[in-house]
């Protein structure tokens, strides 16, 4: 139940795992508790950094909502997501159309 | 004789029975129903474990239906065996206990879910034909009877999508369900056709002791693997899933999970346990794995995109699938050859296999989230949640766990299993390790998006009054929490006891058909 999981290539062992993350923790709030504790609570120290702008009064102004999430990401894969979103076209034709059309080539790929 | 020996055919008894006293329970009341909803799952996943533990300790389970002796699998006189039987080796055992879990955790957060809806004695009798059709799937030992119980689960969950009825896309999403599902269902029966047309015999031992290799088996291959894929969201068969998993109520999320898993455990028992080695050529292999990077890549590529809090899910269970037939392909590549087997071959099946019960805890745990979050904030869209972390501390913490653990992130249970698949599947062509693990990577980023729009950032205004989700829930969720924590701990004994007996049961072909026909035809 205690040894590790062998893939033949390497292991895992979550053991040692969880004790490097309690040794990393402490390490973490070691550096934490070196910090400076003498902030004048009330001042601009204490207040968030919004780049330079007013923070805005209204907190959902402050979030990226999920739709603009990953916005480069997607704009740079521009023609493969065109792709993607026609194929997901909603009609049960197509659907049915992919499975047929799947099911054709293997059974030519089979058969020779 | 010990009650033992019935367990095979309790396991599937016992929800039946659920279903069709579902409606009389219901008459009783509220608590009657629920009741009668978590008992039933809870002793259905009683009986599960306890005939695990007993085909670990006995062997391969046989139960006839209707012979003079529940273990006469061929009457004397007869050559073949005629009638339903159920075998149920490490393999089969394995998916009822994982099922059954994922059914428990469902009914159990279903019971404060559906408590703002009519109609509920019918969703429960649905809810136990579903894990009725499942369970039987995953037990039985002959085609025919696969097909039917595969067509129980089907009908059940195309009420369950469109329980929702008063919603347009709960009905369109049932019906595209319909279309597709009853074209798949039409080809195994085809397929099944075939395979009886050429031996006589639908039991799944006795066509795998007499198949040779021809035309029909092996359009009888195709059309019986198109149907599973399809069934269990292979890309491009996959359309269905998102618009199915995202209407259906969040507890038949969860247990429809499952049982896309039982269509997944069809293909590779045609695969291993009746082809097996007679496949001949590497294409059904191939076809497997390609499918399977397919289904990884663009399952992950459209969840990251999405908006929907269930769709962006839905479409990591498509991504997901890809892992477990990455794995198992691979397991298949390497059947006829021992050394590539020994090598790499197993530990790619054992990490397949070890995704499987991963990924029906966390993925079911997630959908349980998903439902909190729209019982508890009234909407789905990720666009309009935020900041409930401070008012959904317990949702919170479970939703994060089963995100780290979809993401493949350490020491979570998703990482073993993947772990096995990357580095096996690196023997065979690392591009295929590279395509899992840039998989894992854009998995981790879609619920970084999730994580950081529902749970973190301020309090917005409108969600004011959102507070934790009752406890029915939290405890189903919490089931499926605690599984996860227990694979993560322990993946050794877990690979150990579960996921090893179901490798081993799935390759030993030989030791599938002498089960039921002991010496051979």
């Amino acid at each position: 139940m205690w040894t590790k999981v062998f893939s033949g290539f390497g292991y895992w062992d979550v053991y040692s795992w969880i004790i490097f993350f309690f040794i990393a923790s402490g390490l973490v709030l070691w550096i934490r508790s070196m910090g400076r504790s003498d902030y004048k609570k009330g001042t601009e120290q204490d207040e968030i950094f919004y780049g330079a702008n007013a923070v805005p009064e209204d907190g959902s102004e402050i979030q990226v909502p999920a739709s603009s999430a990953y916005w480069g990401f997607v704009e740079a894969l521009k023609g493969y997501y065109e792709k993607l979103a026609e194929m997901h076209s909603g009609l049960t034709n197509d659907y049915v159309g992919y499975m047929v059309v799947v099911a054709a080539v293997l059974v030519v790929l089979v058969l020779l | 004789m010990s009650w033992h020996v019935h367990l095979p055919a309790l396991v599937i008894a016992v929800p039946l029975l659920g279903a069709f006293i579902a409606p009389v329970a219901s008459m009783l009341g509220k608590v009657a129903r629920n009741f009668w909803l978590v008992g039933v799952s809870a002793l259905t996943a009683l009986l599960s474990v306890l005939l695990w533990q007993q085909v670990l300790t006995s062997g391969t389970a046989i139960y006839v239906m209707g012979a003079e002796a529940f273990n006469l699998s061929l009457p004397s006189g007869m050559s073949l065996p005629i009638r339903i039987i159920l075998e149920v080796d490490a393999f089969s055992a394995f998916m009822a206990v994982v099922g059954s879990i994922a059914a428990f955790a469902g009914a159990l957060f279903s019971t404060n879910y559906m408590e703002r809806f009519s109609g509920l004695d019918k969703f429960a009798a649905l809810y136990f034909l579903l894990t009725t059709g499942m369970l039987g799937m995953v037990l039985t030992g002959d085609l025919f009877n696969f097909f039917v119980f595969l067509e129980i689960a089907s009908v059940a969950s195309f009420g369950l999508v469109a329980f929702w009825r008063d919603r347009p896309e709960a009905i369109e999403a049932s019906f595209k369900y319909m279309v597709v599902s009853t074209i798949g269902a039409m080809m195994i029966l085809i397929a099944i056709a075939f395979l009886y047309g050429r031996y006589n015999a639908v039991s799944m031992a006795a066509v795998a002791n007499a198949l040779r290799l021809g035309y029909a088996e092996k359009i009888a291959l195709v059309f019986l693997i198109i149907a599973l894929a399809m069934k269990c969201g292979t890309v491009p068969m996959h359309m269905w899933t998102p618009d199915a998993y995202t209407e259906a109520p969040a507890g038949v999320t969860c247990l429809l999970i499952a049982v896309s898993q039982a269509s997944l455990y069809g293909l590779f028992r045609v695969c291993f346990s009746i082809y097996g080695a007679s496949l001949g050529s590497a294409v059904v292999p191939w076809t497997i794995i390609i499918l399977g990077v397919l289904s990884m890549f663009i399952g992950v590529s459209m969840a990251v995109v999405q908006k929907e809090i269930k769709r962006l899910m839905a479409y990591h269970s498509v991504s997901q699938i890809g892992y477990m037939l990455l794995g198992l392909g691979v397991g298949l590549l390497a059947l006829s050859d021992p050394q590539a087997m020994a090598d790499y071959g197993f530990t790619a099946m054992k990490g397949g296999i070890y995704h499987l019960i991963n990924y029906t805890m966390y993925k079911g745990l997630l959908f349980l989230t998903a439902g909190a979050l729209y019982y508890a904030a009234g909407s789905r869209n990720l666009n309009d949640l935020g900041g409930l972390a401070r008012t959904m501390p317990y949702t919170t913490f479970m939703f994060v766990i089963a995100a780290a653990a979809i993401a493949g992130l350490p020491p979570f249970n998703g990482f073993v299993s993947k772990l096995l698949i990357y580095e096996s599947t690196f023997a065979v062509y690392p591009i295929l390790s590279i395509m899992a693990l840039v998989t894992s990577v854009l998995t981790l980023a879609s619920f970084v998006k999730v994580f950081q729009t529902a749970f973190l950032g301020p309090a917005k205004a409108k969600l004011a009054q959102v507070k934790e989700v009752p406890p029915g829930m939290l405890l189903g969720m919490s089931v499926l929490t605690i599984v996860i924590i227990g694979l993560t701990l322990f993946p050794t004994w877990s690979l150990s006891n579960l996921v090893e007996p179901a490798a081993k049961a799935l390759v030993n072909q030989a030791g599938y058909i002498s089960a039921v026909i002991g010496g051979g035809l």
